[in-house]
């Protein structure tokens, strides 16, 4: 039995001879809701990528105990930008089909359903709001019913509304199928009430542990000089 | 329509490549729109060039070196664009220039008219040899099989390769073997259209069945469709204007074009009002 979801030994990441990421070391368990928090090109979605596998990088990555790539199947991930042809005639019920390599018809209404979503399925992709895309995406990722699920600045670019519905389908997620969840966050104040675990970074990893914890005022302001402001409270909605 | 043209053995020949040809230049056009590659498919087409040439040198049928050279681009454009982290479009342009460069180097050494060479870059398909035709509907029957047992890998890979991987795809098999199946169609179609226009039949049937399809389904669909209807249109219309076949086929089809983008203008009027 493996506890650590994931477990992340000395991983660093060199792009033209910079380093992006640099000696990262952490473990995430079963369940935990992770917040990675952190400036504009401080490696956030490097570090997703180099836990995907999907770039070079130095040091050791493993899921579930082993290499990411014999977990693909058990790991959903919604990537910040997902940039299409507008006008390009694809439906939301075909989109989920062409995202999974079996042909299962109930698992795409069950998780459209679950994303609230299941009355779309015959809307072109190109005419739903960035929300509902968002939702599209997140159900796109809830298709091979993964036991993690990595999230990148996933309510950057929607509404307040549209935002509100997001974290209700994450902490669903995480709670009631106890889903493990990384989820990459411009919200700083969005830890407090959102997540159990916060990892701030920036190139090296300034703190990893239970929001009240480590996100003192002292890091904030390591992390992202004197401007971050916090305002802590218990839950955001 | 009086289709007693049809009795001819040549025009028998040139429906046959037709309709094989349309269907499978309209099916990789949906990836062609999808993926963005319009500019690749028009590098390899011109690329040829040096293969033709090379096979009119040899005096080797020069559509199988071309499709044998065109298969090499695609896999330099591949690894080149992995390798060195280059914009697709900058690899393509130097295959394009570098094909054709040595392709007109190649033909200099051939002395006289070469009526062939004319007949690549301007595509005439009313002089399909039976050789020929076996060749286009061999390679043709091939590629579907391959497009029709990876069809949903390939349109994941086009629409966001990320998420093709992490889905368990190989993506680097599946990318090249996408763009050598374009190059082979593209290729193909050059005896049709000519390295000039082949890119043509690739573009516009998808074009006119985006401006009305609801759907991806209708959308292959109704590219089909197109692709068959311009091909048609175009060889009965070229045959009765004594003109050449690979433009009067580009221009019927944006005609069809522009009525469809005008019905489809009208319809979305009327719903509006």
């Amino acid at each position: 039995m493996v506890d650590d979801i994931l477990e992340v030994k000395n991983l660093s990441v060199d792009f033209g001879g910079q380093k992006i990421l640099n000696d990262l070391s952490f473990a995430v368990k079963k369940g935990e809701l992770v917040a990675i928090i952190g400036p504009n090109g401080s490696g956030k979605s490097t570090l997703f990528k180099a836990i995907l596998d999907l770039i070079d990088y130095q040091g050791e990555v493993k899921v579930f105990g082993q290499k990411v790539r014999e977990n693909y199947k058990q790991i959903g991930y919604v990537p910040q930008r997902f940039s299409f042809d507008k006008g390009f005639p694809l439906t939301v019920g075909e989109f989920l089909n062409f995202s999974s390599d079996k042909k299962n018809k109930k698992r795409i209404n069950f998780v459209l359903t679950e994303v609230d979503m299941d009355k779309q399925q015959d809307k072109l992709l190109g005419q739903l709001s960035g929300g509902q895309l968002q939702r599209v995406l997140i159900a796109r990722a809830l298709l091979n019913e993964p036991k993690l699920l990595l999230l990148d600045e996933p309510t950057a670019g929607i509404d307040l509304e549209g935002e509100h519905d997001f974290y209700q389908i994450i902490e669903h997620q995480n709670k009631r199928h106890a889903m493990t969840i990384l989820m990459i966050s411009h919200e700083v104040n969005m830890v407090y009430g959102f997540a159990s675990q916060v990892l701030c970074l920036n190139r090296d990893l300034f703190c990893f542990g239970h929001p009240k914890e480590v996100v003192t005022k002292e890091v904030m302001e390591k992390l992202y000089g004197q401007k971050v402001k916090l305002t802590p409270h218990s839950h955001l909605h | 329509m009086d289709l007693s043209i049809f009795q001819f053995p040549f025009m028998q020949r040139a429906l046959i490549a037709g309709i094989i040809l349309a269907a499978l230049l309209a099916l990789l056009g949906v990836f062609v729109m999808l993926k963005k590659m319009t500019f690749f498919a028009d590098g390899i087409a011109h690329a040829s060039l040096g293969g033709i040439a090379l096979g009119l040198l040899l005096s080797f049928n020069p559509l199988i070196v071309a499709l044998l050279a065109s298969l090499v681009f695609a896999l330099i454009i591949y690894l080149v664009e992995k390798k060195y982290q280059f914009a697709s479009d900058t690899t393509i342009g130097i295959i394009f220039t570098g094909g054709m460069s040595l392709g007109l180097i190649l033909i200099s050494f051939k002395s006289g008219y070469q009526p062939e060479l004319i007949s690549f870059l301007f595509g005439n398909i009313l002089s399909v040899g039976l050789s020929e035709l076996w060749l286009i509907g061999l390679a043709s029957v091939l590629i579907y099989l391959i497009v029709w047992r990876y069809f949903k890998a390939f349109i994941l890979l086009a629409l966001d390769s990320e998420t093709a991987e992490i889905s368990g795809y190989k993506t680097h098999i599946l990318q090249p073997v996408l763009y050598m199946l374009l190059s082979a169609t593209v290729v193909l179609g050059i005896k049709i259209l000519g390295i000039i226009l082949v890119s043509g039949l690739l573009i516009i049937p998808v074009a006119v069945a985006r401006l009305s399809a609801k759907s991806f389904k209708s959308f292959v669909i109704r590219s089909i469709i197109f692709a068959e209807l311009i091909v048609l249109i175009g060889l009965v219309v070229s045959y009765y204007l004594d003109s050449p076949t690979g433009p009067v086929i580009v221009l019927v089809g944006i005609v069809i074009f522009i009525l469809q983008a005008a019905w489809s203008s009208l319809l979305k009027r009327k719903i509006i009002k």
